[in-house]
């Protein structure tokens, strides 16, 4: 199998894995109450990380997924078959 | 402290502005429409929306009437958790877009559900296209009713004659416009709700004292201090781990399987877009919910503060109220017209994965030679049927259609999304695991809800309410059952002949843009025994009753 199809299952999972991350803070906060109470820019640190990471935070990693997954496109275009086939 | 009961005391100009609007929304709708070259065209807007128009239409048809009414109520009940429970909603487009948005895009796909035919067959597709109809349905009943209390309040007629008369507008303009007039109307709409949602906010933090009141929805820290004292516990977590984490299976994955939210994709222009869209949506998103939250800090915020107290009744109005006591009355009756845009957008796509299920899913398989004019005919009977159905049930909604809007998102998560992501990742999965799983996992996720057995839920109160102990459980039991069924029923020759298991097979690969076909890409046993392993424990973790309370 190509480096193309290996690259595409990869993405997918890290992706995942930082979306769920970004849009679930409240879980770690909740796993880790130490992490509660401190002040960050003059809100509750477990408020205001979640809330900028479920907005900016993740604005950030869909330009990040958007980009290298319109690259994965292409490779995908330019391998199709190549490995296949040898 | 004087509980205020809150009236609409001046409905003249609010009448001016929702009129207007519904002018541009019906001139959007016809001149948009006149793009439709082909009858497919009304379904997807001839795959032609670029990323910015289409960024605007999936946070629009988000971006439901609850934006101004529901969320603040919430806030004010829950307090932060509720905020947690909203900021997983950003997840959705991303999500959709990497696990299946562009494959089924690259299908041509119209709906969830047609891929689920083309993936699985005819039968399966018509039991996931029930779920899906049952979903639009409790989704754009919630709409509806909202809209025709909006109607109501503002025009002073009885609920009835709102219903049926802002209804009659709302179907109207989806009809004519088709997903053409959606998409570009649930793009102005987006920008109407913003305006209307924000601006007036900043004038609310001023009057209230706030120091960062030109950008709402962060800059409120020096509101933080007051509120704490007055309100000590409103940054409080309350919950448990099993609490946050059954926000993932339930309105996650639940918002995966959405077919309006898919169906926004389909009418990318190309994968490019599509994915640039994704990004747009996260911003629009993100700047409406995080101005959400503020709007719910304040509201709790004023009571904590002014002295005065609101009826609970009233406590879905806060948006509204705070916009009566701190705002021209003109600046009020903008914010009712973007709510009622807010309601519309969700409400005009919910119709239109209702019409494309029935139309595209249901009645095209049945009479699949329908000429050109026949099925220009049947798309717009679908959207007004689909429309007309809602508004029946709405003049005297039975009990178990009015539950929370994300119950509906729960039940998407255990019918359809698993059937779809194992569908494109994975080349065992088939018909037979298909059906069990939908079937078995969405009636368990019914059965187990307080709406038909009240005494036989997985944990009482909120989270059952919500849906989100039923989708703990159920939907890792759907995953369970797609994968274990469908490696059962792989190695049984009798069954395996009466699919096309290599056609869909071939599928897989084609729609990750692979023309040439290779047997092991997405086939592998080991991935779907890791599902079903992993399934199976949360199937039994969510079955445990700890974890819920802090």
């Amino acid at each position: 199998m190509n480096s193309a199809y290996k690259k595409e299952i990869r993405y997918t999972l890290i992706f995942s894995a930082l979306l769920l991350l970004s849009g679930h803070l409240g879980l770690i906060f909740v796993a880790f109450p130490s992490l509660q109470g401190h002040m960050i820019f003059g809100f509750p640190s477990q408020y205001i990380i979640p809330v900028l990471m479920g907005w900016l935070g993740l604005m950030a990693i869909t330009a990040v997924q958007a980009k290298l997954t319109n690259q994965l496109d292409d490779e995908i275009e330019a391998l199709d078959g190549v490995a296949d086939k040898s | 402290m004087e509980e205020q009961k809150w009236m609409l005391e001046d409905p003249t100009i609010g009448i001016i502005f929702v009129a207007a609007s519904f002018i541009i929304f019906y001139f959007i709708g016809w001149y948009s429409a006149k793009q439709a070259k082909k009858s497919s065209d009304y379904w997807t807007a001839g795959r032609s929306i670029g990323s910015l128009t289409n960024g605007l239409g999936m946070a629009s048809s988000y971006m439901s009437l609850a934006t101004f009414l529901g969320v603040t109520a919430l806030i004010l009940k829950l307090k932060v958790p509720f905020v947690y429970m909203w900021i997983q909603f950003g997840l959705s487009i991303p999500l959709i877009t990497l696990w299946y948005g562009t494959p089924l895009r690259r299908m041509g796909a119209f709906t969830p559900a047609h891929f689920v035919r083309e993936r699985y067959g005819l039968r399966t597709s018509y039991v996931v296209a029930a779920f899906m109809i049952l979903i639009m349905v409790m989704y754009a009943l919630g709409q509806m009713i909202g809209v025709a209390k909006v109607f109501e309040m503002l025009f002073g007629i009885n609920y009835t004659v709102a219903l049926v008369c802002g209804g009659a507008l709302i179907v109207g303009y989806v009809a004519i416009g088709g997903m053409y007039g959606t998409s570009y109307n649930a793009a102005f709409q987006m920008i109407l709700m913003g305006i209307a949602f924000i601006v007036p906010l900043g004038a609310i933090m001023k009057a209230m004292g706030g120091t960062g009141w030109y950008f709402p929805p962060l800059l409120y820290s020096d509101m933080v201090p007051a509120m704490l004292e007055a309100v000590p516990d409103f940054f409080d977590m309350k919950y448990g781990f099993k609490w946050y984490f059954s926000l993932l299976p339930c309105l996650t994955i639940g918002a995966m399987g959405l077919p309006h939210l898919g169906m926004r994709i389909y009418t990318a222009s190309n994968l490019k877009t599509a994915r640039g869209a994704m990004v747009w949506f996260t911003f629009f998103c993100g700047i409406t919910f995080s101005a959400t939250y503020t709007m719910g800090f304040s509201g709790v915020f004023f009571q904590a503060t002014s002295g005065s107290t609101i009826a609970p009744s009233d406590f879905d109005k806060i948006t509204l109220i705070l916009n009566s006591v701190y705002n021209a009355p003109w600046v009020l009756a903008f914010v009712i017209a973007g709510a009622i845009a807010a309601g519309l957008s969700t409400i005009s796509a919910n119709l239109m994965a209702i019409g494309a299920l029935i139309a595209q899913d249901i009645i095209a398989t049945i009479k699949p030679d329908l000429s050109e004019d026949k099925t220009k005919v049947l798309n717009y009977c679908a959207i007004m049927g689909g429309g007309l159905v809602a508004i029946l049930i709405a003049l005297n909604p039975p009990t178990f259609l009015v539950v929370s809007i994300l119950w509906a998102f729960g039940m998407a998560g255990v019918t359809v999304a698993p059937l779809v992501i194992l569908g494109v990742w994975w080349k065992q999965a088939n018909r037979y695991g298909a059906t069990a799983g939908s079937l078995i996992a969405g009636l368990m996720y019914i059965a187990v809800s307080p709406y038909l057995f009240p005494n036989f839920t997985i944990a009482g109160g909120l989270p059952a309410k919500l849906g989100m102990s039923g989708a703990l459980l159920c939907v890792p039991l759907c995953f369970f059952l797609v994968t274990t069924v469908s490696m059962i029923t792989n190695k049984i020759p009798s069954l395996v002949a009466k699919i096309p298991l290599e056609e869909n097979k071939r599928l897989v690969d084609s729609i990750h843009g692979w023309t040439v076909y290779n047997e092991e890409r997405y086939n592998s046993t080991m991935a779907g025994v890791i599902v079903a392993v992993v399934s199976l424990f949360f199937v039994i973790w969510s079955i445990m009753p700890s974890g819920w309370t802090a």
